[in-house]
């Protein structure tokens, strides 16, 4: 296996860690879109491009909700976001082993 | 707004590799565990200490009461207080850490209800006790020290099982035996068996949350 058999949603900096920023929280939890931007130190512009990229091949889910004039967007991993890490990491670990 | 391009090079340019992304996925990963950690370990430690001090010095000020009365004065004011700054500063420090997330991982209304319920009824109990002429070895001793451990303990461990987080039903178990086995240690006894035993579940929750969030997710 080489890196280019890598998942390819995955196998770039930016979107590496925010799906293992998500997959890090309990199963059923969202975070907040400001507190993940806080945490991964992003402008929200490439925050936003890289999630809908990882929302589009359906890696992640979001929700916006209204409470009065403020707008709370949150996003989750889903089931399948956290199987394509589990496959990604196993091929880590195989391409590490025969390093 | 400049978006970060849609490569896998890394700043400096380069490719990244697979070495790079796992050192990625773990500092990623550890960083987050520890910054949405709910019961800080530096925090654990402290309270550890604390609540050996506390029922430390509640059992030096006891255990030569024959027979046994109560703590006095000059000890009562330091526990309440421990107890006031323990409960602050958990609940201060857990908000903060899970700020922004929403979902299993925070109680609900109902189980902050049971928890709250188990604690105004154990010493709402106590008065009853009082009043119906238990001995002060059961009201002032015995029953304060080891049966709120026990419930509250069972009761956390509970709702912890049902959300699947098994570290945390584990110290609610380990809550309840300490408070248990202090139940057997007489109502002097008690103080020191459960401030040492406390001291060591925290201790012990401390170092487990500290091996998980250092544990490789690449390498295990």
């Amino acid at each position: 296996m080489t890196t280019e058999e890598l998942d390819p949603l995955i196998h770039v900096p930016t979107r590496l860690k925010i799906v293992a920023t998500l997959a890090a929280l309990h199963d059923g939890d969202t975070l907040s879109f400001t507190r993940l931007q806080d945490m991964l130190g992003l402008t929200p512009g490439n925050l936003i491009i890289q999630l809908r990229k990882l929302e589009e091949a359906g890696y992640l889910s979001s929700e916006k909700t209204r409470n009065g004039s403020a707008q709370k967007t949150t996003v989750a991993l889903t089931s399948q976001g956290r199987k394509a890490l589990g496959v990604y990491t196993q091929a880590l670990r195989g391409l590490l082993d025969g390093l | 707004m400049k978006p970060a391009p849609d490569t896998t090079s890394t700043a400096g340019g380069s490719t990244f590799d697979a070495r790079q992304a796992a050192a990625l996925l773990d500092q990623t990963t550890q960083q987050t565990r520890r910054r949405l950690e709910p019961a800080q370990p530096w925090l654990l430690v402290i309270r550890g200490v604390l609540v050996l001090a506390a029922f430390g010095a509640v059992w030096l000020n006891v255990r030569g009461q024959h027979p046994y009365r109560y703590p006095t004065a000059a000890v009562t004011p330091f526990v309440i207080t421990f107890g006031i700054l323990n409960l602050v500063a958990t609940v201060t420090v857990a908000r903060r850490a899970t700020a922004g997330v929403v979902g299993r991982s925070r109680l609900r209304r109902a189980e902050i209800a049971v928890l709250a319920a188990i604690w105004v009824g154990v010493f709402a109990v106590m008065g009853v006790l009082i009043a119906a002429g238990a001995s002060d070895a059961i009201v002032y001793g015995w029953y304060p020290v080891t049966v709120p451990l026990i419930l509250s303990g069972l009761a956390w461990a509970g709702i912890m099982a049902a959300r699947a987080d098994w570290r945390a039903c584990g110290t609610g178990l380990a809550v309840a035996v300490v408070g248990t086995v202090g139940a057997f240690a007489g109502p002097a006894g008690a103080w020191a068996v459960t401030g040492v035993g406390l001291c060591a579940t925290l201790l012990g929750s401390a170092a487990v949350i500290v091996w998980w969030q250092r544990r490789s997710v690449v390498r295990s």
